[in-house]
């Protein structure tokens, strides 16, 4: 059985279309990842899988149960930390706490909110009114109310937003962690560091729907590799016309370029018969980050078609 | 049993808000008490509520059953601004992640309206006492009287859910319990209908706080003539008002919440 089986999800917004044909399985004991842009459907995805809202058309399965349907089954096996926190300022860190492990019917509640204010780093907060806390506590906070309890299916909605360097890397062993106890953790971010590092497959989600699919490694493998030309400070301009003459396609910062691989030899080749001075000649390692920029530019390409 | 304890843990989570929010003690209890004061101490001796001549004393114990609904319904305000703070902030979402049996997530918001709406109440209640207000009836009619009050309360708490639910913000949340108060205004909760001008007078003698309010008096004061007809009523009003306002807020809810 799956953790997650999405199929042929849609969901619109009276005319506004979000989610066009959504497809996806998560395993069981995994992260996956769902990449995409501020806008692209990744909450409204989110809400859907975790029991909050239904979908147009399309099929959903939690560890093979309907989220609309076995609502109440469903909701014993999840936990959800969404995008924006909530919590009652007024009250300390502890009360907010309590409060979601009586709600959860945790038997040992002293012992649950031990182990998550050590996880998420409270401890010495938890006395203190949330209203006290730094923008980065109250994200680690929130975390630990979803975080109570026994469920299998983790939802995290873009988990690491708003927190500095420091704690996100103490998020990200968290979050490592919770999969390592053998629970599926199904993460959000705009962050493409954050989905290389930390996911078992990244799904990337544009338009509606999921453009692309696969392990960090293979995604890197599927990009068309990027060159970069450093040229001489002085003939800047003059490389920038030849290119331009030619209808080769770059981008540039100063004296370097920027190329596709299927035109980056003819380029050079250019330059050189131009007596433009090459400094280098490299070939990119392809990051997520090029992932995103070359799916955005087919994208592009095909809208402009 | 879960979901008693679940219930619980959510009520009283919203009573604690209410009860440690200076806002919220001030305008739902403190506010009516200076109004009382003000009333029965700057205006009651020129109020005449029992023929001949007013008196601080005998405008106490006309207009303090009036003044008990009053406080229940500024606390509707705050019913409608603690429902729609959960909303906008998402913790309703939250807890409808949860394994919580729906009717749980606002029924603890009615439960705790109407605690809050009766804690005030009595605060309000003991002032009029200190104040020099006597009961004059039996334990049977006071019993009947804080029914009403239920009753009251649990109408006026449906009718701000789906302004809380509907509302952009918490400051519009609780517009709708200025249309409550305008109609105790105009009732005979603060002095009798009587000398109101003709027109505002058949509004004030045929809308629903009079009957209400003419039943809380004579519960908690037999000496207060009635005819029989007005407690029915009231009481008709107040399960209309109960049934409708219920299938109001449902249906905004569900609209919202609820996925089936
Ligand atoms: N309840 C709603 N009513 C109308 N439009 C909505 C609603 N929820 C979301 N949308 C719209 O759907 C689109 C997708 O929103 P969503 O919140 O899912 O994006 P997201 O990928 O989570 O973005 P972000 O990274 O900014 O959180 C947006 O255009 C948003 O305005
Ligand atoms: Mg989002």
């Amino acid at each position: 059985m799956k953790a997650i089986e999405v199929n042929g999800v849609t969901k619109q917004f009276g005319a506004l279309k979000v989610l066009k044909d959504i497809n996806l399985t998560v395993e069981k004991g995994e992260i996956f990842t769902l990449l995409g842009e501020n806008g692209a459907g990744k909450s409204t995805l989110i809400n859907i899988l975790a029991t909050l809202s239904a979908q147009d058309c399309g099929t959903v399965k939690i560890l093979g149960l309907d989220p609309i349907k076995q609502g109440n089954q469903v909701r014993p096996l999840i936990a959800l930390n969404a995008q924006d926190t909530t919590f009652d300022a007024e009250f300390s860190g502890l009360d907010n706490l309590k409060l979601i492990a009586k709600l959860r019917g945790i038997q040992n509640i002293p012992a649950a909110i031990d182990r998550v204010s050590r996880q998420l780093d409270l401890t010495e907060f938890l006395a203190r009114k949330v209203k006290t806390y730094s923008g980065g506590m109250r994200r680690r906070l929130d975390l630990a109310m979803s975080l109570l309890g026994d469920a299998q299916v983790i939802f995290l909605d873009e988990p690491t937003t708003g927190v500095d360097p420091k704690n996100r890397l103490a998020l990200w062993q968290m979050i490592e962690a919770i999969r390592d106890a053998g629970k599926t953790v199904f993460l959000t971010t705009q962050y493409l560091d954050e989905a290389d590092a930390l996911s078992d497959h990244i799904g990337f989600i544009r338009d509606g729907v999921i453009v692309k699919y696969g392990t960090p490694a293979e995604i890197k493998q599927r990009v068309t590799a990027t060159y970069t030309i450093t040229v001489d400070e002085q003939q800047v301009q003059l490389a920038q016309q030849l290119l331009n003459e030619a209808h080769i396609a770059f981008t540039n910062t100063n004296a370097r370029f920027n190329l596709h691989a299927d035109v980056a030899a003819k380029a050079m080749s250019l330059m050189l018969d131009h007596h433009i001075n090459v400094l280098h000649y490299d070939r990119d390692e392809a990051d997520l980050e090029s992932v995103f920029l070359a799916i955005n530019d087919q994208e592009n390409n095909h809208a402009n078609d | 049993m879960q979901t008693i304890k679940q219930l619980n843990a959510l009520t009283a989570r919203i009573v604690r808000q209410n009860l440690t929010n200076a806002d919220t003690i001030i305008t739902v209890i403190a506010m009516p008490m200076f109004m009382l004061l003000f009333f029965v101490y700057v205006l009651g001796g020129n109020i005449a509520t029992a023929g001949g001549a007013g008196s601080a004393t005998t405008y106490l114990r006309y207009a303090l059953p009036g003044f008990l609904l009053l406080t229940m319904a500024m606390g509707s305000a705050y019913t409608s601004l603690r429902i729609n703070n959960d909303r906008t902030s998402g913790f309703l979402n939250r807890l409808h992640s949860l394994p919580i049996p729906r009717w749980v997530i606002l029924g603890s918001h009615v439960l705790a309206s109407l605690i809050f709406m009766l804690l005030a109440e009595l605060a309000v209640f003991v002032v009029g006492l200190i104040m020099g207000y006597r009961v004059h009836a039996t334990i049977g009619s006071v019993l009947l009287f804080v029914g009403l009050s239920m009753l009251f309360g649990l109408a006026i708490t449906l009718l701000a859910i789906p302004f809380s639910l509907k509302a952009d913000n918490y400051a519009s949340a609780g517009g709708f319990s200025y249309v409550l108060l305008m109609l105790l205004f105009v009732s005979s909760a603060l002095m009798p209908t009587k000398g109101m001008a003709k027109a505002v007078q058949i509004f004030a003698d045929h809308q629903p706080m009079t009957p209400i309010v003419n039943t809380a008096r004579k519960l908690l004061d037999h000496s207060v003539s009635l005819s029989h007809n007005t407690s029915i009523i009231a009481g008709i009003w107040l399960v209309a008002g109960i049934l409708i306002f219920a299938v109001l807020s449902y249906r905004v809810y569900a609209k919202m919440y609820l996925t089936k």
